[in-house]
């Protein structure tokens, strides 16, 4: 079978990708309280959450940060990744359960790394709600091989 | 000094080093987080990157002070050393290297370094956190 990936030299400056929108629901944060062990009450406490400005539990940042890197899957062929460089994010808006995101990336910068048989993608990343509002946006850098 | 059950944003001390416990990176963290979040893991027993920088956020509130009265988590500036592998024991240590105040509150800049059962470190870098201030400056 034909590899279905995309290796570093077919990746383009310039690419741009949208992927489909994901509904976060009430049952996200609560696996995600579990699998992570933030039981922050920004996210676990329904009453507390209706005395502030927030007025409800709002989804873990990091939760989102890892649903857009799924959602990056549903978004473009995958890359031949073989590994995760580093990223700079900022959280600007909450995500509250029922909230609809999608993620817009788009490849800023390819760099050739010390060992020949890879290099570094960056794309810039943001996350957006149903009302087109950024809700999360920043930069990560991929680890991609190169074709062998 | 840290008194009561919350830490506030005046009972931040810079430089303050604090070592979480340990936790073990199992098949069923990485089966979870791929079910969560459809992000897939890479063939062969890696552990996704984003997974282990989720699971330190959660090691973070296991340290001796009680937890910071976090508003917001603002950013994060984030580096990846090494492959964690299932099976590899991951601890934290977090280090506060700066604190500005606002007029609400105050953004607390945290040094968080992910190091595996060799100590060697893992992943590295800084979360910036809107922290609660103890009193509200009169308006």
């Amino acid at each position: 079978m034909a590899d279905p990936r995309r290796y570093f030299d077919e990746i383009e400056l310039g690419e741009e990708y949208e992927s489909p929108g994901r509904t976060v629901t009430e049952a996200d944060i609560v696996m995600f309280a579990g699998l992570s062990g933030d039981y922050n009450v920004l996210h676990t406490d329904a009453e507390f959450m209706k005395t502030t400005a927030f007025g409800e539990r709002i989804a873990h940042g990091l939760l989102c940060l890892a649903i857009q890197s799924g959602l990056f899957t549903r978004a473009t062929a995958p890359y031949a990744t073989l590994g995760f460089g580093g990223l700079r994010w900022k959280f600007k808006v909450p995500v509250k359960i029922g909230d609809t995101i999608k993620l817009k990336a788009k490849v800023v910068e390819k760099k050739d790394l010390d060992k020949p048989d890879r290099g570094q993608i960056t794309l810039d990343r943001t996350i957006v709600n149903q009302h087109g509002e950024v809700v999360q946006q920043g930069q990560t850098d991929l680890i991609v091989q190169k074709r062998p | 000094m840290t008194t009561g059950t919350l830490t506030y944003f005046e009972d931040i001390v810079v430089d303050k080093i604090q070592e979480t416990p340990a936790i073990t990176v199992t098949e069923a963290h990485v089966a979870m987080y791929d079910g969560l979040t459809r992000d897939l893991s890479l063939a062969g027993g890696g552990v996704p990157d984003v997974l282990a920088l989720c699971m330190v956020i959660g090691l973070g509130w296991r340290v001796k002070d009680p937890p910071m009265v976090v508003q917001a988590f603002v950013g994060l500036d984030w580096k990846v050393m090494k492959e964690l592998r299932v099976g590899d024991t991951m601890h934290s240590r977090s280090r506060i290297i700066s604190k500005r105040a606002l007029r609400d509150g105050g953004l607390v800049v945290d040094e968080r370094t992910i190091l595996d059962q060799h100590d060697e470190i893992v992943q590295q870098g800084k979360f910036t956190f809107l922290v609660a201030k103890r009193q509200k400056e009169a308006s």
